[in-house]
């Protein structure tokens, strides 16, 4: 189970996160939609602290952290909960792409270099890479280099997967494998946080969704309820918006 | 016309007996200056008070001063101020001199180095909760190496060729040697020639070296799959 109560966060006298609280529960899918600057990709890499917070309770699956007063070992504790992907899959540009899911086995979870490699190749022969392991990123397209990302996180077996507008930064007849990976990942019943601007795959495949602006937590529910029937005149405006600009007419996405 | 290419045959093995002194002053001066240089980024780098005003100071000097003035100031002006450094060797003033004045620039070119890593890459290494330590280990610090060694190698072809000032302070190597044999029979130019092929040889040997380096680091990032 994670919950996150009253997380603030500013750059310097700009308030991005104006006291967030979400539950979320174990294999749980989490979608979290919203304009550009609402917060929603900030919010993400607060939990995993990538960006510090400054006020706040983080708690991921008993591991508890106050944003006011802690340990640094504290935060790594947290953060070895969780795995990151990245809009621009952040790879490591001098590894292949199966040390790239394997040395982060190697070093963090002190397994042997042989063993993290028949995990690693695992994992790849998972998001359909068979083959590609000994290529550098630069020799993959970037809808394998966001499964490799993806490959990357699972390895390390968090407890929830955050993924940061995954398909954002994919040229369009790419984002359809990626979104099917993921697909998969969530058939084995993780927990996922999935901030993005793909609506359909929010509609689809999350059990919750929330939508933010403002650094605040406008409307949530499932995915029904928020999509074809937004309360909140911010929503509506939001969804109104999204569905001209991508000129599907009709209702319900 | 008068040249005797003989001459210079002759007196070549007398010469580049001498070339070992050459490297190993060179060679020593790199790889000081390489440390000092790395500590210097680190220090500019995280602005660490005090120290960070005094080392801008430090490199605005030496990158001032004309090397073999900066081997002379050593050599000669300190053991006046502290005479146990009398007994200094002329060849370590020359090491001394050579390796803080190029690590003074090489500093330069390890932050701009890590400066041109990615963002990303920091963040992917803390996100799989490795230590800052591993994280530069094994991701951060080859892609800085891949950055730095164009520029490094430079230094380093720059400060061999440098070396020749020490025989202004007595040290015997071939600059010193080429000048001692041509006092003798007054053949400047075939015995001055003569070193100078060798350190032409020597830079194009190192150039060499160094792209098949720069091929090797390059190699993660070229489109071609790679076993």
């Amino acid at each position: 189970m994670i919950k996150i109560q009253n997380l603030h966060k500013s750059y310097g006298n700009t308030a991005i996160l104006k006291g967030i609280d979400v539950e979320i529960k174990e294999g749980e899918v989490l979608a979290i939609i919203g304009p550009s600057g609402s917060g929603k990709s900030t919010f993400l890499r607060c939990l995993n602290f990538l960006e510090k917070a400054e006020k706040g309770i983080i708690q991921i699956d008993g591991e508890e952290v106050n944003l006011e007063n802690f340990h640094k070992s504290q935060a790594v504790k947290l953060r070895g909960k969780t795995g990151m992907v990245f809009q621009n899959y952040n790879l490591f540009k001098n590894k292949t792409a199966l040390h790239n899911v394997s040395e982060p086995l190697r070093l963090t979870k002190k397994i042997s270099k042989k063993q993290a490699e028949l995990i690693a190749s695992d994992m790849l022969a998972e998001v359909g890479l068979k083959g590609k392991e000994f290529n550098y990123p630069v020799a993959l397209s970037g809808g394998q280099q966001q499964r490799v990302g993806i490959a990357r996180a699972l390895a390390l077996n968090p407890y929830v997967i955050l993924f940061d507008e995954p398909t954002s930064s994919l040229d369009p007849e790419l984002v359809e494998e990626v979104l099917n990976v993921m697909k998969a990942v969530i058939k084995q019943g993780r927990t996922m946080i999935v901030v993005t601007h793909e609506m359909e795959f929010a509609k689809d495949v999350a059990d919750r969704v929330i939508f933010m602006a403002d650094g605040h937590i406008v409307e949530e529910g499932t995915p029904k309820e928020l999509f074809e029937n937004p309360q909140n005149e911010r929503t509506k405006r939001f969804l109104k918006n999204y569905l001209s600009l991508h000129n599907f007419g009709g209702v319900g996405i | 016309m008068n040249f005797d290419l003989g001459y210079m045959i002759e007196i070549f093995p007398r010469i580049i007996e001498y070339l070992p002194i050459v490297l190993y002053m060179g060679t020593l001066s790199f790889i000081l200056a390489v440390v000092i240089g790395l500590v210097f980024a680190v220090i500019i780098n995280f602005k660490v008070p005090v120290l960070y005003q005094i080392l801008l100071i430090i490199i605005s000097y030496f990158r001032g001063v004309p090397t073999l003035i900066q081997i002379f100031i050593f050599y000669f002006g300190l053991p006046q101020l502290f005479p146990s450094l009398s007994s200094l060797e002329a060849i370590t003033a020359v090491i001394f001199a050579l390796s803080v004045k190029n690590a003074a620039y090489l500093s330069e070119v390890f932050r701009s180095a890590f400066l041109a890593v990615d963002k990303g890459q920091f963040e992917a290494c803390d996100a799989v909760n490795m230590t800052k330590w591993q994280g530069l280990r094994t991701v951060i610090l080859p892609q800085v190496l891949r950055v730095a060694i164009p520029s490094s190698g430079n230094y380093y072809i720059m400060m061999i060729k440098e070396t020749s000032l020490a025989f202004t302070i007595g040290v015997v190597d071939m600059l010193a040697r080429a000048k001692l044999e041509s006092a003798v029979t007054y053949k400047f130019l075939e015995a001055y020639l003569t070193v100078g092929l060798i350190y032409w040889a020597i830079t194009v040997i190192l150039s060499f070296l160094q792209s098949k380096l720069e091929n090797y680091v390059e190699r993660p990032y070229r489109k071609e799959a790679t076993k």
